[in-house]
């Protein structure tokens, strides 16, 4: 079953557009969304949760339309801005107090449970935790309502390393039962490498790729050559970098032609970043 | 929808605006003076500030996340202000009937706190809420010139009043004069500023709820 199917959202702003993004996660997996700030993660995860008007194009989630079934799919659905907070005066007690009326499956062992976990105070003002203790009190409430779709938009930027791994152990314990899914989005391609079992690259508001993880990672070739290599190779490279000692290039798999004396090696998730965005500038 | 009314009075109202009623009602026993001021101390303090607070908390995105209608969201709100509004009212009319009753020899150049000045204060609100719950709704966070054009609009009223009745014998003797008296003629601009407050409130909503459905949170 799919916790997520987005077909052909369009939205145009002034200045930039979502063209055609199309992405699909089962239930029960997690998937990281990566794209360079401004690529389109944050407008399409407005969109998912209708904060933003979609142009065109259908959202389904766990089964059901999004525009016809909103009210109830959003009792499903847990949502967080890593940027964005909330009635930061406020203590956790009276901002859970007044969120857990809106939910019909609020369940307050389990949001004890949680806080616990957490180690969250709740006489604590929101404007007194951490940016990483903010992510889990969004997850403890998230959790408490019985949601099955994390979405999270960029819940590990501004976290220190310790608390960006613990964060994704969670996001790893969380599906295990193969209840939950979660989308959440990032720039750092690490928290990907560790957790994430799908991987969607939107740039420029086109998602250039979307497929399992190591699929995804498997459709391309870094290459190393000299630079009298660069010209046999040249027309079907991504993008490339020269230097006096040679090129270093990204390929298509399907377009590199292993009998070349060149040298390829499987890239990381941040090669794929940075050579698919360079590709833009080429054509500039 | 009883959710979202919570969700208002208990995060976005500072407790400071249930008490300012109290404050500003007792401007009621300056003998002799302004008293449209008295009601539109609502306006130019609660509004902008309450309003400025949704802005910085972030409410349009707090909202818009739970599983509630945009039509609710809008529904929640003005009933706060419509609350707030009949909470400044009320207290000031108790104020005034002390006032009164403080001053009973007291020649009013400004309106007197009759039940037919409270019709009229009424009115002024009713203004008020027209122009600013449907401008504000264009953005549903931009609350700068929704506050200025709603307060131009009701004190424009209140002063057109007040000079009417200083020009008008009529209108003179009926708030002030001998006419202030007539308790049932009075009780009828009363009903009547009552019903105009509901229906520009009713329209403000309708053209609110139509303005926030385009409204996207950003």
């Amino acid at each position: 079953m799919l916790a997520l199917e987005i077909n052909n959202l369009n939205k145009t702003y002034e200045h930039f557009q979502l063209k055609n993004v199309s992405f699909q996660l089962e239930k029960g997996y997690i998937m990281g969304f990566i794209g360079a700030n401004g690529a389109g993660k944050t407008t399409t995860i407005k969109s998912i949760l209708n904060l933003v008007r979609m142009d065109s194009g259908e959202i389904q989630i766990l089964g059901k339309n999004m525009a016809e079934h909103e009210i109830e799919l959003k009792q499903e659905i847990g949502s967080a801005f890593g940027d964005i907070n909330f009635y930061t005066r406020s203590k956790i007690k009276t901002l859970t107090n007044v969120i857990k009326r809106f939910y019909t499956h609020w369940d307050d062992e389990v949001y004890n449970k949680y806080l616990k976990k957490f180690n969250l105070i709740e006489d604590k003002k929101i404007a007194e935790l951490s940016t990483g203790m903010r992510v889990k009190y969004s997850l403890a409430l998230a959790l408490s309502h019985g949601a099955k779709l994390l979405i999270l938009d960029e819940p590990t930027s501004g976290l220190d390393p310790v608390a960006r791994d613990q964060l994704l152990d969670i996001f790893q314990e969380l599906v295990q039962d193969g209840e939950i899914s979660i989308l959440f989005s990032t720039h750092i391609t690490s928290d990907l490498e560790k957790c994430a079992d799908y991987i969607t690259y939107i740039h420029d508001g086109q998602i250039i790729n979307s497929a399992e993880k190591e699929t995804f990672i498997d459709t391309y070739r870094l290459l190393q050559g000299k630079n009298e290599d660069l010209d046999k190779v040249k027309q079907a490279l991504i993008a490339y970098k020269t230097t006096s000692f040679g090129f270093t290039g990204l390929i298509h798999t399907k377009d590199f032609d292993p009998a070349l004396d060149i040298k390829a090696s499987i890239p990381n998730l941040e090669e794929i970043m940075i050579y698919c965005s360079k590709k833009e500038s080429v054509y500039v | 929808m009883y959710n979202l009314l919570i969700k208002e009075l208990r995060l976005g109202v500072h407790p400071f605006f249930y008490l300012m009623p109290f404050l500003t009602g007792a401007l009621m026993l300056i003998p002799g003076w302004l008293y449209f001021l008295v009601i539109l101390y609502f306006c130019f303090l609660t509004i902008p500030n309450m309003f400025a607070g949704y802005k910085t908390q972030n409410d349009l995105i707090f909202s818009s996340m739970l599983p509630v209608t945009k039509k609710d969201i809008v529904k929640a709100r003005i009933y706060v202000i419509v609350l707030l509004e009949l909470l400044h009212l009320v207290v000031a009319m108790i104020y005034g009937a002390i006032s009164v009753r403080f001053f009973p020899e007291l020649v009013y150049y400004f309106f007197k706190p009759t039940f037919g000045f409270w019709g009229l204060c009424f009115v002024m609100i009713a203004i008020f809420n027209l122009i600013f719950i449907s401008m504000y709704y264009k953005t549903a966070y931009k609350y700068g010139a929704a506050t200025f054009a709603s307060i131009a609009g009701a004190m424009l009223f209140a002063t057109g009043a007040e000079w009417l009745s200083i020009e008008n014998a009529a209108i003179y003797e009926f708030f002030k004069g001998a006419g202030s008296d007539q308790l049932a003629n009075h009780l009828f601009v009363f009903m009547a500023g009552i019903v105009i407050f509901a229906l520009f409130t009713i329209i403000a909503y309708y053209i609110a709820i139509k303005r926030f459905q385009k409204v996207e949170a950003q």
